[in-house]
């Protein structure tokens, strides 16, 4: 039994009248109320936005694709930022121990901390 | 949900940039040497990447001072070092010369002394040339200073801390 066939039936049934008892009529009230509920929302906002991009590629069906392309997308990029952001860090950290490997003083006169305050001292006599 | 992903974008760029370099991360409390030696020391399993044979030969040849420490050092400062010799090639004879001599002292001072030095560098590196004068001369008047003095000195700049 299809149900168009099946809708059918109920209709012929429910043009002849009902006499329903009170349970009855309880029982039927409380599946009402719960297909309302299970009946689906509206999609609203960025949600109906992302339904009309995605809907042509399989609507509801393709939830799949609705979450798991936006999150793939998510991280990917926060892979890539994060290797760029490293790379950054390690290229300034080359750069500045080149110039000290390289510079005039040795890194001892970097590390004394007396030849550091005898230098700030002598520019502020200047 | 265009929105929602730029936005947790920015928040990781924020976070990224406000985040510790992995580079000598410098302990916030002042250093505790031999508290943990070598806790991070990279074992066979995970083998740190680049290793030694991987360097090019160009490679190994320039950075050759600090080959028995490679297998101790952490990825980071491996590629650190994989980016000073990329610059190595650029730089005049005497200053490769310099590299070749510095390289592992430099790599054998704790994560704190590095920090301290490549501080003062760039503090030192912020004033003019004009009012920085000849530093090599007057880091040679500095150690010919009477110990005494030079003691003030540190001492000095202990307290101002």
């Amino acid at each position: 039994m299809n149900e168009m066939h099946f809708g059918n039936r109920i209709r012929q049934a429910l043009n002849q009248g009902l006499r329903l008892n009170a349970k009855q009529a309880e029982r039927l009230h409380a599946a009402r109320e719960r297909a309302l509920a299970r009946q689906r929302p509206e999609p609203v906002g960025a949600l109906a936005w992302a339904d009309n991009v995605l809907g042509s590629f399989g609507g509801w069906g393709g939830l799949s694709l609705r979450l798991v392309a936006p999150l793939a997308a998510l991280v990917i990029s926060v892979g890539v930022l994060y290797t760029w952001q490293q790379n950054r860090v390690i290229a300034d950290f080359a750069e500045i121990d080149s110039m000290l490997l390289t510079d005039d003083l040795p890194i001892d006169a970097y590390l004394d901390r007396g030849f550091q305050n005898w230098l700030k001292t002598r520019a502020a006599e200047q | 949900m265009l929105r929602v992903l730029l936005v947790v974008l920015a928040l990781c760029f924020a976070a990224g940039a406000g985040a510790e370099p992995p580079v000598d991360v410098a302990p916030k409390a002042p250093a505790k040497p031999a508290a943990k030696p070598a806790a991070k020391k990279p074992t066979a399993k995970t083998a740190v990447r680049p290793t030694w044979a991987e360097l090019t030969a160009e490679q190994q040849q320039i950075l050759a001072p600090l080959k028995g420490d490679w297998e101790n050092l952490e990825r980071e400062r491996r590629l650190k070092w994989v980016g000073i010799a990329k610059r190595y090639p650029a730089m005049k004879p005497e200053e490769q010369a310099r590299v070749q001599r510095r390289m592992q002292a430099w790599a054998k001072l704790t994560p704190e002394q590095r920090r301290q030095a490549r501080e003062n560098y760039k503090n030192i590196a912020k004033v003019p040339p004009e009012k920085r004068g000849d530093l090599r001369q007057q880091w040679a008047d500095y150690q010919s200073l009477p110990p005494q003095e030079r003691e003030e000195m540190v001492r000095q700049e202990k307290k101002r801390r």
